[in-house]
């Protein structure tokens, strides 16, 4: 599963790190080491995760993308930090089936672990209900 | 009432400057609730990060309202703390240095006012972060590119102002603003260069003016809030190049550094180049214990095998190559020429032109991902930099690095290298990566930070930034006949603001004990 010719590592962990090495290594030798299989489905390049909600007619998808996205969309901070502790397809915060807003909304503004708490200056209470709810369209009812 | 009061000041008088200040940016505009000073404590803090605890946010939205703040602090003589964005990870992020300031949050002066296509440049507020203004660029199909430093949540008038850097040839964040506006501690407004002159049409086109150029006074001071900038932006390129250089050896990096600084002072590379270890690489995209959970500093033997499994040298630089297409091929092959024969293999560029997706290109794409290296040790993480200035010297560079790497060794800390290689000097960073409730890491990466300070200091390096905890010590290094540039900044800082009321202690000026 790991291609990481022959050499042992822990997948689970490494997927994520082969993946972006194909895209850090601008020589040919990192793409060698660069996995079978991609964290979740295929994650999309930067210029699009900053891009992220624009233009979205759900005003908590354009927030998600504007607040959120930089870290918990694409291969970033967030989507990787998560993908250690749960199932790698769901590490991207918008596919997530099991958020409710009251966890959403206590996690922003508590921080969790390595994320940083957001103020009620950077992201408003309301602002910050729009993209709960929208963060919970696929959760529990 | 606040559980934190400013110092000299009676909670009484506190109250009525809240009440001052709410009167000023409405009620939303300040928090003083335990739940909202929370937020701001700094994420990378040493610890709790209690001992930077602030009293109070207001966050105004205009630069009347910054002004009308800056009288009542003088009336009150409560100090504040100015942010841009409160993203200064690493430096303290949105904390004060002294405990108890008012930090003045300018997140919600973030409007994009200009951006002039032709002359490629833009007048932006404080607030506008790296997203924001990739979004605007990106949305309005403007073909200007701008810099990005490694976490790009930030402001992009903050990082200028502490000289943050980027990696593309706009990367000296501080040498791209033209022109700024500045309300001063009592309250006044002043425009930076052409701008000193009502209906100036060249603002951000010259940035000296005429007389002296005051832009550099409000970079990593306490002097003024700067409530407007001018940055000049990158015209779109025809083609960029990239690649990232794999140096097997420790001892490559004298030969590397020598010729990539002289390729850099030739201009031949434009952008400062980062050149970072083993770790540097490992931290972004993995933990520590996947090689190696054993107690004190990472072993070589793990450095090498992060080497061969990741496919990396033991240092590693990216180099980008921006312009006309016939130019960018001609550098190609000066590069190819040079390292090929000493890193023995060919050099693949990754080449960009116009029309291509963004992520082919050099250009500045603004991400987080660097973030991702406080996640090293495990629990909540944070990093400090270590990061003298030193002559782009390639024996030098290898001989300190050798020397900082024996102290990381001694001590117990994984050695991480980041060095960036600027027109004349290098800075030889070295990031200190730690678990903060760790308490005894936290001890031992304290020590380690006030031993390299002052014995870089001793052999004339100096660092380039402050985080908000050593303040004072990294000042005390500027220590030529007997301290004479802190003399004149505290001098400067009596004049100007004789309360004391803008982030007294930042960068060492107007520090008040405790």
């Amino acid at each position: 599963m790991s291609a990481s010719g022959g050499v042992k590592c822990r997948p689970s962990r490494l997927l994520a790190a082969g993946l972006l090495l194909a895209t850090m290594a601008g020589c040919s030798e990192g793409a060698q080491h660069a996995p079978a299989k991609a964290q979740g489905a295929a994650m999309m390049p930067q210029s699009q995760v900053v891009m992220f909600g624009a233009g979205s007619a759900d005003e908590g998808e354009r927030l998600y993308g504007q607040e959120c996205a930089y870290c918990h969309a694409g291969r970033n901070t967030g989507t990787i930090m998560l993908g250690r502790r749960m199932d790698p397809a769901q590490a991207e915060l918008h596919k997530r089936t099991d958020l409710e807003p009251d966890y959403v909304k206590a996690v922003v503004r508590n921080g969790l672990v390595n994320m940083p708490p957001l103020s009620r200056v950077e992201v408003t209470d309301e602002d910050l209900d729009k993209i709960a709810a929208w963060l919970a369209r696929n959760g529990p009812k | 009432m606040t559980a934190v009061i400013p110092r000299r000041i009676s909670p009484a008088a506190f109250g009525k400057a809240l009440d001052a200040f709410r009167a000023i940016v409405g009620p939303p505009g300040v928090l003083d609730s335990d739940e909202d000073r929370q937020t701001y404590i700094d994420p990378y803090a040493l610890g709790d990060g209690l001992d930077h605890d602030c009293s109070a946010i207001v966050a105004p939205a205009s630069t009347e309202e910054v002004r009308a703040i800056m009288r009542v602090a003088n009336e009150f003589k409560v100090p504040l703390w100015p942010v841009s964005r409160g993203k200064n990870l690493g430096y303290g992020a949105a904390s004060p240095a002294e405990y108890g300031n008012v930090i003045l949050d300018l997140s919600r002066m973030n409007r994009i006012i200009e951006v002039d296509v032709k002359q490629a440049h833009c007048l932006i507020e404080p607030g506008v972060s790296y997203f924001d203004l990739y979004r605007h660029l990106t949305e309005k199909k403007i073909p200007l590119w701008m810099s990005t430093p490694g976490n790009s949540w930030g402001s992009v008038v903050g990082n200028a102002l502490d000289r943050g850097i980027g990696y593309t040839p706009y990367g000296d964040h501080c040498e791209q603003i033209c022109g700024m506006e500045v309300v001063l501690p009592d309250g006044d407004l002043v425009r930076t260069g052409m701008g000193a002159m009502s209906g100036s049409a060249g603002w951000q086109n010259y940035k000296y003016g005429y007389g002296p150029g005051w832009d550099q006074m409000f970079f990593q001071s306490n002097f003024g809030v700067v409530t407007k900038a001018g940055l000049w932006l990158q015209p779109e390129p025809e083609m960029t190049a990239k690649i990232e250089l794999a140096f097997p050896k420790f001892d490559d990096a004298e030969w590397a550094i020598d010729l990539l600084a002289d390729l850099r002072r030739r201009d031949v590379i434009q952008h400062n180049i980062v050149f970072g270890s083993p770790v540097r690489a490992a931290s972004v995209l993995s933990q520590r214990a996947e090689w190696y959970d054993g107690p004190g500093a990472i072993p070589d033997s793990a450095c090498e095998e992060m080497i061969r499994k990741l496919g990396i040298g033991w240092w590693n630089a990216k180099i980008s190559l921006f312009g006309h297409a016939s130019t960018v091929k001609a550098q190609v092959e000066i590069i190819r020429k040079l390292f090929e024969p000493r890193i023995g293999k060919e050099l693949n560029f990754e080449l960009w032109e116009q029309g291509d997706p963004p992520d082919k290109s050099a250009r500045g794409i603004p991400t987080t991902m660097g973030l991702q290296s406080v996640n090293w040790y495990g629990g909540r993480g944070g990093h400090l930099s270590f990061a003298p200035v030193m002559p782009s010297d390639g024996k030098l560079i290898l001989d300190y690095a050798r020397k900082i790497k024996a102290y990381y060794e001694q001590v117990g800390q994984d050695y991480y290298a980041s060095f960036t290689i600027g027109r004349r000097h290098v800075n030889n960073v070295s990031l200190i990566l730690y678990d903060r409730d760790d308490a005894a890491m936290v001890t031992r990466v304290d020590q380690l930070y006030r031993h390299l300070v002052t014995e870089a200091a001793s052999q004339g390096f100096g660092e380039y930034r402050g985080h908000i905890s050593y303040m004072d010590v990294v000042a005390d290094t500027f220590d030529f006949n007997d301290h004479a540039l802190r003399r004149l900044n505290d001098k400067v800082k009596a004049c100007l603001d004789p309360n004391n009321i803008i982030a007294p202690g930042r960068n060492g000026i107007g520090t008040r004990s405790a």
